[in-house]
């Protein structure tokens, strides 16, 4: 039927900022990732890691932040946000 | 009641923050009863070994949202009559301001207060990270 695409899932490029140290440890400032649309904070945090294995740690204490500010693990990330990983800050 | 942050490039000079009553004609006006003024200079060792300075970077739109947010809720909650804030990005050398802090209270202890909670707030949510400088002719990065 027009209009309905049964058991297919459109898929997201996320574009995830990074910044200090993990800026260093993937040797650029910026990854893509793909995700199926609807996709929340969580799995685009596994895709990172399944993207860049050596940022699976900093990853995993890390915190994302969407368009500017920290974000639930449920939140759902829509192609146009603004993703950046948030890495141990050390500011001050 | 005030709020003012700002990040810059390079060290915070000595200047006075224009947003802030501490030195300037509005200080009667404010009913303040303490002006506390903080300042974190970047020290000369790093584990035993010599700096020429810091590098700092920031996600500067988040940064400054988050200085904003948390300065904010410093403010409500402590009950202050102003803070202000200004951060570094970029390199500072040993002995240069690279954070200052500046808070005005009715009564020292709420200030006092305020100014440790602020920035352990700042530490903890604000995405700047910094990195060694070392001094000496081999002085690169990290």
């Amino acid at each position: 039927m027009p209009g309905i695409r049964w058991g297919v899932h459109e898929e997201a490029c996320i574009s995830v900022l990074l910044f200090g140290p993990a800026a260093r440890a993937a040797g650029c400032n910026r990854i893509e990732v793909r995700v199926p649309e609807g996709s929340t904070c969580a799995q685009v945090r596994e895709a990172l890691i399944e993207a860049h294995p050596g940022l699976g740690k900093l990853v995993g204490v890390g915190r994302l932040a969407v368009n500017h500010a920290f974000c639930s693990e449920d939140r759902v990330i829509e192609a146009s946000d603004e993703v950046a990983l948030i890495t141990m800050v050390s500011g001050g | 009641m005030s709020v003012c942050v700002r990040l810059i490039e390079g060290p915070v000079g000595g200047d006075p923050c224009p947003c802030c009553p501490g030195d300037g004609d509005g200080l009667d006006a404010s009913g303040h009863g303490a002006c506390l003024r903080f300042d974190g200079v970047v020290r000369p060792l790093e584990d035993g070994r010599a700096l020429a300075g810091l590098r700092y970077e920031a996600y500067e739109p988040m940064a400054t949202n988050q200085l904003r947010l948390l300065a904010q809720q410093v403010l409500e909650e402590y009950g202050l009559l102003w803070i202000c804030c200004v951060h570094s990005t970029g390199f500072v050398g040993v002995g240069e301001c690279s954070l200052r802090v500046e808070i005005g209270s009715r009564h020292r202890a709420e200030g006092l207060r305020a100014m440790g909670a602020f920035i352990d707030r700042l530490k903890r949510d604000v995405p700047i990270w910094k990195s060694p400088v070392w001094a000496g002719p081999s002085s690169a990065d990290g």
